[in-house]
Order: C-alpha cells, then sequence, then structure tokens
C-alpha cells in the first residue's frame, strides 16, 4: 500500500481554523500514514499544553497515524512543500490550515491515483458557491476564467494546474525556491510542472473541502506588494516559455560537453549556458531572474535524488527528454 | 606522441582535488615518446611541453594529431570522447559508470575506493594516493593502446 503524508502547513491559526482542519484529518475514512504539522508561526507555541491539541495527539496515536509537528524557517510554504515533498512518501496530501476537508476526501482523492497521475483535486468551496462548469483547467486560461477547483466538480476531468489542497505524486518535481516569501502562485507552478513532465492531473467530484477564508493569520499572511509582483513575474516567465523546453546548465566544462551530445534530441530547446562556446545559450545570471530557482535543473542535486547510478549523459536524458 | 591532462579543477579550499593522480613524474619517467602537458597557468609543469590555456579548438586538433592521451577525471576526458578519440582515465573516488565513458579505458583501482556521495563538491574528500593505480598498470594500458 502507497504511504501517504498528510502535510498541513499553519501560521496565525492556532485557535482559528487549524483545529477545525486537524479534526477533519483524524475523522477521514481512508487515514493518511503520517501528519505533519510544519508551525510556520512568529511565535511558536507548545500546543500539547493546549488542552483541545492534547486530545488531538491522543486521537492520532489511538488511530495509529504517525504525527509529528514541526517548527518551520519561515521562509514560505513553498520550503514547507518541498520539505514535505522529499520526506521519501509515494503521496503528499497537502491541506491548507483553513481548508476543512469532507470525510471521504483523502479516500476519493486516492482512488484516483496510478502510474500517469500526478496529482489529484476536489472542489475547493467559500460560501456562495459559484457556478463555473465552463472552467476548462488550462494554464493558458489562467487569467480569464474561474479556478475549476472553485465550483463544484461533478464529473472526473484532466486540468493543467490545481489550487489550494490536494493530493500529490512526492519526489517527482520540485516546488519553486526561487519564489518570496509570499509564494503567490506556488501550487499553480507546482502542479504546472508535473503536468509538464507528462503527469496527468484530475479534479474529481464528491471530494470537497471547505475553505474557510480567513482573512486573520495565514501562511501566506504578507502584504508587500513587491513580493507579489516578483512571484507573479516568474510565474509569468515560465508561461512564456511554456513550449520550449527550458535547459539550465549552471555546471562544468566538461557538464556542457556531455550534455551537447544530447542537446539534438531536445524539442525547442530555450538554453541558458555556463561554456556558451560548447553550448550557445544565454547567460545563468538570466535564468536566475527569469525563473527564480535554478536548482529544479541542477543535475547533480537531481542525481542525489534519484540515487542515481547511470551514465551523466542518461542523467541528462531523463532531466530534459 | 600522447597528451596528459593531468590535473582535475582546484578546489576552493586550495585542497588537492581527489581526484587528480598523484604518481604522474612516475609514469612520465616510464614513457618512451613525447608527451604534451595540457592545463592551465598555475599548475605544476611535469614535462619541457606544457601548453596551457588551450582554447577548445586547439586542444581538438591536438586530439587528432595524438597517438593517445593520459587523464585524470576532468573536463578532457569529456571532450576526448565527443571527438571520438579514446584515450586512458586514471579514476580514484569518482565513478566511471557515471562520469566515464566505455569507449575509454577506465583504470580505478577498487569501487571500494569510491565516494559514498558522487554528487557533492570534492572539497570535502580527502586526497588519498592509495586509491589510484600504480604507473606500471598505466604503462600496461598504453602498450596495448
Amino acid at each position: 500500500m502507497a504511504k501517504i503524508l498528510c502535510s498541513v502547513a499553519t501560521r496565525g491559526r492556532y485557535f482559528t481554523t487549524l483545529p477545525l482542519v486537524l479534526n477533519a484529518i483524524i475523522n477521514q475514512t481512508r487515514l493518511p500514514d503520517k501528519l505533519i504539522i510544519f508551525d510556520d508561526n512568529d511565535d511558536p507555541q507548545d500546543m500539547r499544553k493546549e488542552m483541545l491539541y492534547t486530545y488531538f495527539f491522543q486521537i492520532l496515536d489511538i488511530k495509529g497515524i504517525q504525527w509529528e509537528w514541526l517548527f518551520a524557517d519561515k521562509k514560505g510554504q513553498h520550503h514547507i512543500h518541498q520539505r514535505a515533498n522529499s520526506m521519501g512518501f509515494e503521496w503528499v496530501w497537502r491541506v491548507d490550515d483553513d481548508a476543512i476537508p469532507e470525510p471521504s476526501v483523502l479516500e476519493r482523492l486516492f482512488s484516483y491515483t496510478a502510474l500517469n497521475i500526478g496529482a489529484i483535486g476536489g472542489s475547493i468551496l467559500t460560501p456562495p458557491i459559484p457556478r463555473i462548469s465552463a472552467s476548462t483547467g488550462r494554464i493558458t486560461d489562467i487569467d480569464i476564467e474561474n479556478n475549476i477547483q472553485w465550483g463544484e466538480i461533478r464529473a472526473q476531468k484532466e486540468v493543467e494546474h490545481l489550487h489550494c489542497s490536494f493530493l500529490y505524486r512526492a519526489g517527482v518535481h520540485d516546488y519553486n525556491l526561487g519564489l518570496s516569501r509570499v509564494a503567490h502562485r506556488e501550487e499553480t507552478l507546482f502542479t504546472y510542472g508535473l503536468f509538464r513532465k507528462g503527469y496527468k492531473l484530475l479534479v474529481v467530484p464528491n471530494a470537497n473541502t471547505w475553505h474557510f477564508r480567513n482573512h486573520e493569520g495565514g501562511i501566506r499572511s504578507e502584504t508587500k506588494e513587491e513580493l507579489y509582483h516578483h512571484d507573479e513575474q516568474i510565474f509569468r516567465n515560465v508561461l512564456k516559455f511554456k513550449d520550449k523546453t527550458v535547459v539550465v546548465l549552471n555546471g562544468g566544462l566538461g557538464d556542457h560537453i556531455v550534455f551537447s551530445k544530447i542537446l539534438p534530441e531536445i524539442k525547442n530547446p530555450e538554453l541558458f549556458t555556463c561554456y556558451p562556446e560548447v553550448v550557445p545559450g544565454k547567460s545563468i545570471a538570466e535564468a536566475q531572474h527569469l525563473f527564480g530557482d535554478i536548482d529544479q535543473w541542477n543535475v547533480y542535486k537531481k542525481m542525489d535524488l534519484w540515487k542515481w547510478k547511470d551514465s551523466l549523459e542518461n542523467a541528462y536524458r531523463k532531466l530534459y527528454l | 606522441m600522447i597528451i596528459i591532462s593531468p590535473y582535475a579543477k582546484k578546489l576552493i579550499s586550495g585542497k588537492q582535488n581527489p581526484k587528480n593522480y598523484p604518481f604522474w613524474r612516475e609514469l612520465i619517467a616510464l614513457i618512451d615518446e613525447p608527451i604534451i602537458q595540457i592545463g592551465i597557468e598555475g599548475e605544476e609543469q611535469l614535462v619541457p611541453d606544457f601548453r596551457k590555456n588551450l582554447p577548445l579548438a586547439e586542444l581538438m586538433l591536438l586530439l587528432k594529431e595524438c597517438r593517445t592521451w593520459v587523464s585524470c577525471d576532468s573536463f578532457f576526458q569529456h571532450l576526448a570522447w565527443s571527438e571520438g578519440k579514446p584515450g586512458i582515465v586514471l579514476w580514484s573516488v569518482s565513478d566511471p559508470l557515471i562520469f566515464g565513458h566505455p569507449e575509454n579505458i577506465n583504470l580505478l583501482k577498487s569501487r571500494n575506493n569510491l565516494a559514498k556521495n558522487q554528487f557533492l563538491w570534492w572539497e570535502f574528500v580527502p586526497h588519498d594516493a592509495e586509491t589510484f593505480v600504480f604507473p606500471t598498470i598505466v604503462l600496461e594500458k598504453l602498450a596495448c593502446g
């Protein structure tokens, strides 16, 4: 049976919506194998002293759900999600600290998992529920339609990005850690990245999560306009290059030479390199400016992640083809 | 003529790169044909003909002219592979199955010496002369080539 981690990133909601979220997770018809609460509060507290939480922790023990309460480093929720993403679980169910899933949500989402599936989401509903059946869920329509998950989903549908809370295949795509601490568009970029890797993203019916939009607290409680602008610019640049295979070679001369052998196999490449005399391209600084985090193209980091035993040449193939 | 490329990229710490072959002088003393050393300014000169900071185009020309080449695990083995010129690579802690090319003669003393993590900086791996093959073994392979 696949191992599922449920991750909840929280800030400023100890006594508002977080207890509702934890209660909903505890009462799922399909329980996660582990629950981790990533506490990103400015003034974190030891919640074992709070009666409500004491009961939650005991119930988790009784139900056999491993759990941890980890203190996050206040760099933004994308860093938290990346920690969850790289913890060795097969699937991660990410639940926002103001999103309360109905009891069968995890069971429903998990029932759609398959080898070609990257992520599955249900409806994320805030009353009054808008009628948005015409939404396509395509990335190119993101500016002209409401998010498909904001309405009641009546049938399974393939989409290109997901929002808020969903179940995803862990360890195959990284969160963009180049985003600012507000992590604007982080889940859109992440799920679209899964889609670009060839995995299907699904929205499915009868998996409703109630989103208690709460202006107080929240992992994104940050108002600096320039941070949103910075993240939006990265998102727009990713869209701008969506029909290209972006290649960032931030490595040595030898790496460039090895890579040059597979370059003819890459469709429509957009190249950023250190040795343009070997592989002509724009500068690495430009890649950083455009996409924020360029570690997603770090072949050494990937080989480490993949526990790679094959050749460097084939590692480049896996990364880019 | 044989090309030798003795040194891998310098480490930031100034320590010796664990991929640098420690027995070049002994090996060179055994070789009875002209040798051209290639490398960059600041590296130790081992033979009279040391060509520093050559552009890639000139290195490619040299590769065409040489009988074969001997290198540590550096960019040069990749360049020669790319140019279709097989040679000898002297390995120690990096894994030839990952970073090498089967077209070359890859001389690794023992896989037990390989660094546990192949994908971190070499800064943290100590140089150990015991991890390299002896010059006599290199010479045998040179004679075969």
